[in-house]
């Protein structure tokens, strides 16, 4: 009998050796608390804010400021220390997915990757982000993409290709975290689920069009866990930290499943995966516990055995009307998109500058002795012409880049539409492909398991058992 | 012994069994106590760095009510050494909190950490003490319940696409933008448009005013056929005074019928606008709250002043520069235009070169002798919006000398002249044509343009003459002559087209022969002369610091005209304009009569 076996049936003795009145008023405590922490969470959002801090007024003293340096790049050995770090973690998790079947397992590889990734390397390097490089580098022929970020790009990616997604299961600290925190799941329910899903390609591409511009990495400037591994980050940020660290503690983790943009490209890659994870290499007993147990949301019942014929013919109509009404999505969202090169270049700040300016030139305002508006305004001084010209080009760029973000909100629309309208056949349950986090918590749900782990005898017939079907 | 035994183990039995039965209940307990100690701590530890934090609103640099009080009162009071201490104070007070606070907050985010560590621990152990075993029951209709989650989860998610749609066509439709794609509106901006190009005068306007320091060219001579007298009457033909509010060494603009001077002092600096008719002040104006000016002015020679330079004009916009480095303009109306500051000159006396003007173009000679090498540059803004045309760094050290402009060799030329080089820069973007290493000792004579020719002094050494026709280094090259008598120290020379006149700080007033520079004449007039000499037609205007005026006959002969004696003390240059020759003195703005 393993340790987490005998835990949990400890576990369970102890649950019901104790009094009703005790364990409620346990439960209201433990909402209490919950409560109170979540309050204490969303009070100190600010606390950690980082505020802006102007040079001392030394101009009349001649002092000159010393130039702002940046620290040196991380060592070379060192980066390939994390790429090597990376290769081990995902190789581990792969064991303990498919080999081991251990949720200790990855639960104590969460916990390194949390501390390595999260706490050390203080969520950076990260895959996650990488995207955004890439993508600036195949734009932009003065970029070049490190060979690290590359690894970090694609290591989880090809590992998903073949074998789900391994990263998420164990080696990303923005996952581990989560996983940590995550206390009382409530289940999403399904539409919900499904609505929320397509925010992570949307994200993914508002991210790729904002890094193709040049103007900066959004995924990474807006990622609400960093700032708590760097135990620092603006105010907005850490709110949306503690915001989404309390959602944490009831929904099982709510930036993986409804934000993260490199979830949305593992998702992808392992649809088309060779192996994938299984409840149980043995017979289901469709017992329903796996279901119970996962907190994602991403076990997916046995399909129904016959379907009515009265029901397909409705149901290809209206696959035909959606798949026909992708293109039109792509190009409405298009066309939206052309709109958008006004307001989302304002972000760039050498259009917001350019626009500053002309507003400075046709009515003056006075920003006050060494404000930060007015220095930049004196840069610009120097040389408007560039300075507009090369707003006006930014602004082309972003043009073209909200065309295509604009079409791909269309086809991820579109194409969600579609897949909701298509009937998959199923005879177990099992984890959704894309959906499923690999975290192995569903194979000790399963009797099946118990019995192939030698905690329970196989003659003695599962718990709530239906109908047994062998894999194929 | 057996049976004590016996019941001692009886004992132990009974105890673990009571043990076993409350231990669960106890470490529940235990455990609910943990989660609330752990939650009272992370409390504690977010309402302390909360307070950190509110309290740290109130010591914000920018926004601090008491620093930004401070520092109006300094702007009101700049030579109050207290409050400067004061501000100093709060300066270092506050960084020294933001630092304090910034390992607070590190200390607080580790705290936070542990607290919800533990807090964590003990919840989730507590809740698996608690917790039920699922009991999940067969559904038999999941075929209808998958067809229903399947159309609403499609419902949702074309709401997310409406959502989308809408917010995002709000927002093209809602947001808009000053910054034009198109080239024209772009130019319009840079001062380059239609309008611009309007709104600057031709240069045939500038040629018939007195928009600069001795006039369009820099020449200090008008052009034309004048007839200026003192009327037989020792206080000169005086046609209207008109005291000035404020002391200054910079000479006289006047553009039809408005004539513009500066004046200041550490407390303040202004600009003066009289009608050139009658004398009356029309306006003034002070310049001040410049963006990036410092309280603080720089030491001033009082030989100097905060206004030495002299104004320029565009007949549109009045420019001026002070001391401290603020540049600034104002249209005719009086009400300001635009300004900034251009960083504080380094000049061992101040700085005291004045502007130059052309077309659209206002230009800054800024030669510094102090400070950092590199220092010394040549900067062009754009008259209507104050726009940096283009900046250039000039290898020179000090100068006191002005700028002029002048059309020679096909080119639009700037000349000037500092320590050790006459240069020549192309007025469409500052590169340099030629330059030649020439000057010595301390460069307060500007150049003249005549004859073809560039005339510069050095300091009561040489006079000298360059063809302006060369590039790079002309050192050697394309000297014309030089005159090794009399040199002036102060003023500059002027000419009509001809000869050359000179005059020194101690009254040697010296006629030179623009060809070849001989000189022609020299007559010493033992009065002490700042004010560079002006030439009217034919008439020669030399002005003494104690007031006396002199009109002597342009000629290859000394010949004095006139002479008359002003209650006043003259340091600025005469302007010649519409038969009427404009003073500055030290209390007064002087306009004679003469008949153009």
């Amino acid at each position: 009998m393993t340790g987490e076996h005998r835990r949990e049936e400890e576990a369970s003795a102890n649950s019901h050796s104790l009094s009703p009145a005790a364990g409620e008023r346990a439960r209201v405590r433990g909402k209490a608390v919950r409560f109170v922490v979540a309050m204490c969470s969303l009070l100190a959002s600010t606390a950690f804010a980082e505020p802006r801090f102007p040079p001392p007024d030394f101009s009349e003293t001649n002092h000159q400021i010393p130039i702002t340096t940046t620290p040196p790049a991380r060592a070379e050995w060192m980066q390939y220390l994390d790429v090597a770090v990376l290769a081990g973690c995902l190789g581990v998790a792969l064991w303990f997915i498919y080999q081991k079947r251990s949720r200790r397992g990855l639960f104590w590889l969460s916990i390194f990757s949390l501390a390595y990734f999260g706490f050390w390397r203080k969520g950076c390097i990260c895959a996650i982000g990488a995207p955004q490089n890439i993508i600036l580098g195949l734009f932009d022929a003065g970029y070049t993409v490190p060979l690290t970020v590359i690894a970090f790009f694609a290591l989880p990616l090809i590992v998903a290709l073949f074998a789900g997604r391994a990263f998420c299961a164990g080696v990303c600290p923005h996952g581990a975290l989560q996983d940590l925190l995550l206390i009382k799941p409530m289940k999403v329910p399904a539409w919900l689920e499904h609505a929320l899903g397509v925010l992570p390609f949307i994200f993914l591409g508002f991210g790729l069009a904002f890094a193709a511009t040049g103007t900066g990495f959004p995924i990474c400037r807006y990622d609400p866990i960093v700032p708590i591994f760097r135990l620092n980050g603006p105010g907005l940020l850490i709110a949306l930290a503690a915001l989404t660290l309390v959602l944490g503690m009831f929904v099982g983790r709510p930036y993986c499943r409804f934000l993260c943009p490199y979830g949305a490209l593992l998702k992808l890659a392992s649809l088309a995966s060779k192996w994938r994870v299984r409840v149980t290499p043995d017979i289901c007993t469709q017992c329903q516990l796996c279901q119970h147990s996962c907190p994602f949301g991403a076990m997916r019942e046995p399909s129904p055995g016959t379907v009515e014929p009265k029901l397909l013919a409705p149901e290809r109509r209206r696959l035909g009307w959606l798949v026909l009404l992708v293109p039109a999505l792509i190009v409405g969202g298009g066309l939206i998109g052309s709109r958008l090169a006004v307001p989302v270049a304002k972000l760039n700040p050498t259009v917001e500058l350019a626009e500053r300016y002309i507003k400075q030139q046709k009515s003056p305002v006075d920003y006050g002795l060494m404000t930060p508006e007015t220095l930049s305004l004196q840069r610009a001084d120097r040389d408007p012409e560039a300075l507009l010209k090369s707003a006006t080009d930014l602004r082309h760029r972003f043009w073209l880049a909200c065309v295509a973000f604009g079409g791909w909100i269309g086809l991820v629309l579109g194409m969600k539409l579609v897949t909701l309208s298509l009937r998959t056949l199923r005879t177990d349950f099992e984890p959704d492909r894309g959906a499923c986090f690999a975290c192995a918590r569903c194979f000790r749900s399963c009797p099946q398991e118990w019995v192939r782990a030698g905690l329970m005898p196989a003659s003695e017939p599962p718990l709530n058992s239906v109908t047994g079907t062998a894999k194929p | 012994m057996t049976s004590s035994n016996a019941k001692t183990q009886r004992r132990k039995d009974a105890m673990s069994d009571w043990l076993r039965a409350f231990a669960p209940l106890r470490l529940c307990v235990g455990l609910s106590r943990t989660t609330w100690v752990a939650a009272a701590f992370c409390a504690l530890v977010c309402g302390a760095m909360l307070y950190q934090h509110s309290a740290a609103a109130e010591h914000d640099p920018w926004k601090s009510p008491q620093l930004l009080a401070l520092k109006e009162k300094l702007r009101a009071a700049p030579a109050d050494e207290s409050l400067r201490a004061e501000i100093r104070r709060l300066d270092l007070e506050f960084r020294q909190r933001y630092f304090r606070r910034l390992a607070l907050n590190l200390t607080g985010g580790w705290l936070l950490v542990a607290g919800v560590g533990a807090l964590l621990l003990a919840a989730k152990s507590a809740k698996r003490l608690t917790e039920k075993p699922p009991m999940p029951q067969r559904r038999t209709d999941a075929q209808a319940l998958a067809l229903q989650a399947a159309a609403r989860a499609r419902r949702s998610v074309a709401g997310v696409g409406a959502v989308f749609g809408t917010g995002l066509l709000a927002l093209a439709f809602m947001s808009q933008s000053p910054l034009s794609d198109k080239a024209g509106e772009v130019n319009k901006v840079l001062g380059g448009g239609e309008s611009a190009a309007s709104d600057a005068p031709s240069l045939a306007e500038f040629q018939t005013n007195w928009p600069s320091f001795r006039g369009s060219d820099g020449g200090g001579a008008a052009k034309g056929d004048w007839n200026l007298s003192f009327g037989g009457t020792p206080g000169g033909n005086v046609i209207w005074k008109s005291p000035i509010p404020a002391i200054g060494f910079n000479s006289p603009i006047v553009w039809s019928n408005r004539v513009f001077l500066s004046g200041g002092d550490a407390t303040k600096r202004q600009v003066f606008c009289f009608d050139a008719g009658d004398g009356k002040l029309l306006w003034q104006r002070a310049v001040e709250n410049v963006p990036g000016s410092p309280a603080k002015l720089p030491e001033i020679s009082d030989a100097t002043g905060h206004a030495a330079s002299t104004m320029a004009t565009d007949g549109r916009r009045a420019f001026v520069m002070f001391a401290n480095g603020d540049l600034a303009a104002f249209n005719f109306d009086g009400s300001p235009a635009w300004a900034k500051h251009l960083g504080v000159p380094k000049n061992m006396y101040g700085h005291a070169t004045s502007l130059a003007i052309w077309p659209g173009k206002l230009i800054v000679q800024l030669d510094q002798d102090e400070g950092a090498p590199g220092g010394s540059k040549l900067l062009a803004f754009a008259c209507a919006t104050g726009r940096a045309l283009w900046e250039r760094t000039k290898p020179t050290h000090g100068s006191w000398a002005s700028p002029i402009i002048v059309e020679a060799a096909g080119k639009t030329q700037i000349i000037t002249v500092a320590l050790p080089h006459v240069m020549s820069s192309s007025l469409a973007d500052g590169a340099e044509l030629w330059r030649a290493e020439l000057m010595e000792g301390e460069i307060t004579p500007s150049p003249i343009f005549a004859g073809g020719l560039a005339i510069v002094v050095n300091p009561s050494s040489k006079l000298l003459a360059l063809r302006p026709d060369g590039a790079g280094d002309v050192t050697k090259s394309h000297i014309a002559w030089t005159a090794e008598e009399n040199a002036p120290d102060v003023t500059s020379p002027v000419s009509n087209g001809e000869l050359v006149f000179t005059v020194t700080s101690s009254g040697m007033l010296t006629c030179f022969d623009l060809k070849d520079g001989k000189k022609v004449w020299q007559k010493d007039l033992e009065l002490e002369v700042q004010a560079s000499p002006g030439i009217a037609g034919n008439r020669l205007f030399v002005l003494s610091t104690k007031g006396d005026a002199l009109l002597v006959e342009a000629g290859r002969e000394f010949k004095e005209l006139g002479r008359a004696k002003f209650a006043d003390l003259f340091h600025g240059s005469p302007a010649f304009l519409h038969g009427r020759v404009y003073l500055r003195g030290a209390t007064n703005l002087w306009c004679l009569g003469g008949k153009k």
